[in-house]
């Protein structure tokens, strides 16, 4: 998802002032032995944690991922290899013929942390309440028509259309099951008016109702979220007692409070600050991610001095230093990605890598009539995220578009103003970025295409401008929903090609995630489901 | 009596109250021609970008280069076309709309006196900052626009000093005997009363240079002044708090600030000591 509930403040200039306050306010605590260092089976997590809610179904964030996986779990899960699924909370699973009907068997051992059993009507009001609560993640379940429970361990789940990407959908963090019982004693619902009857979210932030490794402790908002081992989890224990994760806003911060030992793992530590502050202890890895920064260009957007037509497009996308701006973001820690979904999911094996050619670039302008040049508002939220500055990169485009005559108006914004922008007037260049919720290429051709109904196509302004309707992408999406498994990386290749020719979204970056941890904590790693695994981190 | 041993700090004949004066007078000096001219001096163009980013200074890179690869001495020299004049017009400015208000309150009186005073209070009840960021951000990023903030913020302090010296001045002989000689109120303000109560506005005027300088890089490093890629000072020390460990890219334009500001305090300290009758 790219929702960001608040900014994470790493690179908002705003925050910095609050930041170096609190930089100063940190500074004292961090020179007495906390008491996290002295518990060994205490891990603490230094994060800018974007959480917008700690309700299952209501959370949308990169911190909730990791939260989700940690006191809930889903019916399946993608395992250690980042792709294939593995069972979870349904220790096997069927599909019918026609790829309309789920069936799952669930683990007969599964407890939640009260010590009652996972049962067939948990995972029916879990997946409902997701459904009708119509929030962030809802559409992950859209597609379920009823849900059926046989007997208390089986569950039939019904689509309304096949979609051989069900699976991915209910591993994504989202898919959580919760205990029905307890929820619904706390004003939970999952009836179809669930969005107006449910009243468990005030509950859900100081109480976890899951079955996962650990159960929420407690919750500060903008300060600690506390985890505690699952004194009833039916899995192997995990290895730490207590888990924190501790709000501290930008990479330096967080890096401190690693050296000092303040921290045990911190999250979002950009690879040139991985470099020069490494520090005896402290271990940081460079690996590949599955997150992505790509900048849009809105055909429909209000007041553009020239029209962004196919040529114009094109050739803002050839004007683009594409090894430059790995350079200039992340120090050359990232990978060139072709076209909008990530390098690794289905069907972008030896997808064409983007290349820059300005000579084509001003004969494409030259033909369009507007060789002379032309300027142009590129407004962007203004953060670091996944390591990358968002203002650095766009100044990076700027100068390179400065070669084909093109002036950008770079105007940073805070993300909850680029929201209202970028939704409303639209706006003709922007930058953004992307992380998986689960491993499928569906949810990127659904995000991406120029398709009515995916986000991108109405903040192009499908609507507004002519043209921009890719019926060929249609076909496709409709073609992969009945399409065998094994044919369905051909078909995402297609579809790959297709958004790579709409020339709408560039991607540009696919930074490298830095893990930065201390020497003895064990089992960091990135996953595609929730980011970090908390149940397999131990210290020692 | 044996003289204590005094360490002697060569003058070159100008004595304590000078010296400082002086040096500010030169700072001021380079950083007025930086502002003209550096565009024809041999730098790196502010804007240009090299593969060689985040290096530390050197001999081809003085004070090394920021995340983009672009020379920080080159941004941090430019950086004056930027601060600099923005300081003059904004203290020009201030002091013109707020002497001419000021002085009008003081000689006239009456509602408008009372209502120019009142809004003087209800401007300054506000903490500068906070006030300069809120008018900033509703007219949005942008360099003029923090300009404009930065005059809303300033005029009060002008205003009120000008009235308390109309007030004062208006009372004198010399006045009286022009408006019994027949002037009008205007000439009396502008011709009899005005000239005399000039000084401590220059006075002020020029201690608040330095202010203005700093407040402009304040707006710019919360992101409400200047937009990328302009080589503002705080614009730029906001890209080092960014690579905080790459010390060098904030510490150019955080040198030029300092400078800057120390010069225009020690020129206004001269002035103010030059120009108050009641400092010896």
């Amino acid at each position: 998802m790219e929702t960001s509930n608040r900014a994470p403040a790493t690179g908002t200039r705003r925050s910095r002032l609050l930041a170096a306050v609190a930089a100063t306010a940190l500074a004292a605590p961090l020179a007495l032995p906390s008491a996290a260092q002295a518990q060994d089976d205490t891990i603490v997590i230094a994060r800018d944690m974007d959480l917008n809610s700690l309700d299952p179904s209501r959370a949308w964030c990169d911190t909730c991922q990791i939260y989700l996986t940690a006191a809930y779990d889903q019916l399946v899960r993608v395992g250690p290899d980042n792709k294939s699924l593995v069972p979870r909370l349904a220790a096997s699973w069927e599909v019918s013929e026609d790829g309309l009907s789920y069936t799952f068997r669930l683990d007969p051992a599964a407890t939640f942390s009260d010590g009652s059993p996972v049962e067939a009507k948990d995972v029916k009001f879990s997946l409902e309440r997701l459904k009708n609560l119509k929030a962030g993640a809802s559409f992950m379940v859209e597609g379920i028509s009823s849900i059926e429970t046989p007997d208390a361990k089986t569950v039939v789940v019904k689509l309304s259309a096949p979609d051989p990407e069900f699976l991915g959908k209910v591993s994504s963090p989202y898919g959580a099951i919760m205990n029905a019982d307890v929820v619904s004693e706390h004003g939970g619902s999952a009836a179809a008016d669930a969005d107006s009857a449910d009243q468990a979210e005030g509950w859900l932030l100081e109480n976890s109702a899951g079955s996962g490794a650990f159960v929420l402790e407690s919750y500060r908002p903008d300060d600690e979220l506390r985890l505690a081992a699952n004194p009833n989890y039916w899995r192997e224990a995990p290895d730490a007692a207590t888990i924190v994760m501790r709000e501290s806003q930008d990479a330096v911060a967080q890096m401190q409070m690693l050296q000092s030992g303040g921290a045990d793992i911190a999250m979002q530590v950009d690879p040139d600050t991985a470099e020069i502050a490494a520090a005896q202890g402290v271990t940081t890895e460079l690996v590949p991610s599955y997150n992505f920064l790509y900048v849009a260009l809105s055909p429909g957007a209000a007041g553009l001095e020239v029209p962004l037509s196919p040529k114009v497009r094109e050739a803002i996308g050839l004007a683009i230093d594409y090894e430059g701006v790995l350079e200039f973001t992340t120090g050359g820690a990232a990978d060139l990605i072709a076209a909008p979904v990530p390098n690794g999911f289905p069907g972008t094996d030896d997808l064409p890598m983007p290349k820059q050619d300005v000579e084509k670039a001003r004969a494409l302008l030259e033909e369009e009539g507007v060789g002379g040049g032309f300027s142009m508002v590129a407004a962007y939220p203004e953060m670091n995220i996944y390591g990358v500055d968002l203002t650095t990169m766009m100044q990076k485009i700027q100068q390179d578009l400065t070669k084909v005559n093109i002036e950008l108006d770079l105007q940073p914004v805070t993300f909850a103003v680029w929201r209202d922008r970028v939704g409303g007037e639209h706006i003709p260049m922007t930058a953004v970025f992307f992380a998986p919720d689960y491993y499928g290429s569906g949810q990127y051709a659904n995000y991406f295409s120029m398709v009515p109904g995916s986000p991108w196509y109405a903040r192009a302004g499908g609507e507004e401008a002519e043209g921009l309707l890719n019926t060929r992408s249609q076909e496709l999406m409709e073609q992969v929903r009945t399409a065998a498994p094994e044919e369905a990386p051909a078909l995402y290749r297609e579809m790959a090609l297709e958004m790579i020719r709409d020339r709408v979204i560039i991607p540009l970056v696919n930074p490298k995630l830095v893990l930065a941890y201390r020497d003895n904590v064990e089992g960091v790693r990135y996953a595609v489901c929730c980011n970090l695994p908390l149940e397999e981190l131990s210290k020692n | 009596m044996i003289a204590s041993p005094r360490l002697r700090i060569p003058t070159f004949g100008l004595s304590g109250g000078t010296l400082p004066v002086a040096l500010g007078l030169l700072v001021i000096a380079f950083w007025v021609i930086a502002a003209a001219t550096v565009q024809f001096w041999p730098l790196d163009p502010p804007l240009d970008m090299v593969a060689r980013r985040l290096q530390p200074p050197s001999a081809e890179h003085w004070l090394g280069t920021d995340a983009l690869g672009r020379d920080v001495l080159s941004r941090t020299l430019h950086g004056a076309r930027f601060s600099i004049p923005i300081a003059v017009l904004v203290v020009v400015a201030a002091a013109l709309i707020g002497s001419l208000l000021g002085a009008l309150s003081g000689f006239f009186g009456g509602i408008l006196g009372a209502a120019v005073m009142r809004l003087v209070d209800v401007t300054l009840a506000f903490p500068p900052i906070l006030l300069a960021m809120a008018v900033a951000a509703s007219l949005g990023p942008g360099l003029e626009n923090a300009a404009i903030a930065m005059v809303v913020v300033w005029w009060p302090l002008y205003a009120r000093l000008m009235r308390a010296q109309v007030l004062e001045v208006r009372e004198r002989e010399h006045v009286e005997a022009a408006v019994a000689a027949g002037a009008g109120p205007f000439r009396t303000l502008f011709v009899h009363v005005l000239p005399l109560c000039w000084t401590p506005v220059m006075v002020n005027a020029t201690m608040d240079f330095g202010q203005v300088v700093l407040l402009a890089a304040s707006l710019s490093f919360i992101g409400l002044g200047a937009t990328p890629p302009t080589p503002e000072w705080g614009a730029m020390i906001s890209d080092g708090a960014r690579s905080f460990y790459h010390w060098w890219i904030a510490f150019g334009p955080g040198l030029a600030i300092f400078v800057v500001v120390l010069g225009f305090n020690f020129v206004g300290d001269g002035l103010r000591d030059l120009l108050d009758p009641r400092t010896d």
